[in-house]
């Protein structure tokens, strides 16, 4: 609930912004009415990506970006496509 | 005679399937992964127990983790059904006056990640294990949230996290998990972003959400926008 205050707050003070999170809190987070969410299929504590999934890192972050440009309403959400990976990946 | 749960108890079990499950969520069983089948139904997680050891039997086979993420992932969305707390019909809406390939973009995670020899010492406490920190929920709920300011040029090696709310592990691993430093230097240097606003910023999300509502929240803001915010990625754990 805490990012719900803190989207709020930032919008509210003229910062658009974007959430990107697991899925597993969707309802509570959308109750509050957030300016944009993007969900990921990802369990909790893995809200990004599995450990050094670099691939999936940057793909979540430029479709987060990407809602910033295209967002027209509050309050919209949208799922990231591709399911969580797991590793090993290189680091 | 109470029984903890404690597996070492080799005295005859009385333990309730409810005190099992519960057990996992700041008991003698703590594994804040799971911790959401004391937030659930008992049918849900002894529907997941079960399902879990059906879908190991077939992974030490085929090796497919796929089914095993799905279900975990499909077991804490049940668990966390529902609004919480708090619920607003409405809110408010920003355009972003420029393309973010133009943006100053910020970035703000509610992790509980800061800087090597810039720790928040929580209550006062230096040092402050994660272990510590799972033992103290109430205190966080009720404590005001502190935002720790990591420059985008820390190094991973120092920075740190801990959070008495979520299984730390793989944030622990790579913090680009849930406070993706590397890969928004790296958009910035690309050009898909006009700038990464520095320092990034985390708190502990677990924390007294009226005071970050009515004051707090706002304040943050102002300091965002004096780092040069022009717009935001916010990521809760």
């Amino acid at each position: 609930m805490s990012v719900g205050h803190v989207a709020r707050a930032f919008e509210a003070a003229g910062i658009p912004n974007a959430i990107i999170m697991s899925k597993v809190f969707r309802d509570r987070t959308a109750a509050m009415s957030p300016p944009r969410v993007l969900l990921t299929r990802h369990p909790m504590g893995r809200p990004v990506s599995a450990p050094f999934d670099v691939e999936k890192q940057r793909g979540v972050l430029k479709a987060g970006l990407e809602l910033l440009d295209s967002a027209t309403e509050g309050g919209t959400i949208i799922e990231y496509e591709k399911p969580y990976r797991t590793g090993p990946f290189d680091n | 005679m109470t029984n903890t749960g404690n597996r070492s108890n080799h005295e005859p079990s009385k333990e309730t399937f409810d005190e099992f499950r519960n057990s996992f969520s700041y008991g003698s069983r703590t594994d804040l992964f799971f911790k959401w089948m004391k937030s659930g139904s008992a049918d849900l997680a002894a529907g997941f127990l079960q399902e879990l050891l059906d879908l190991t039997g077939h992974l030490i086979d085929d090796g497919d983790t796929r089914p095993i993420v799905e279900t975990i992932i499909n077991a804490q969305a049940e668990a966390y059904a529902g609004p919480g707390s708090f619920e607003y019909e409405d809110g408010p809406f920003t355009k972003l006056d420029q393309p973010v390939s133009e943006s100053r973009v910020a970035l703000l995670t509610t992790t509980g990640h800061f800087v090597k020899g810039n720790d928040p010492n929580p209550f006062g406490i230096e040092n402050l294990t994660q272990e510590q920190a799972t033992t103290m929920t109430a205190e966080f709920g009720r404590a005001d949230p502190v935002l720790s300011e990591i420059p985008t040029t820390t190094s991973a090696a120092n920075t740190r996290v801990r959070h008495a709310g979520y299984d730390i592990r793989a944030s622990a691993s790579d913090r680009n998990v849930s406070l993706p430093i590397d890969r928004m230097n790296e958009l910035a240097d690309e050009g898909v972003i006009g700038g990464f606003v520095s320092p990034a910023f985390s708190f502990v999300g677990l924390t007294s959400q009226l005071r970050l509502r009515n004051e707090i929240g706002f304040e943050w803001a102002a300091r965002a926008k004096a780092a040069g915010a022009q717009a935001a990625l916010l990521i809760p754990i």
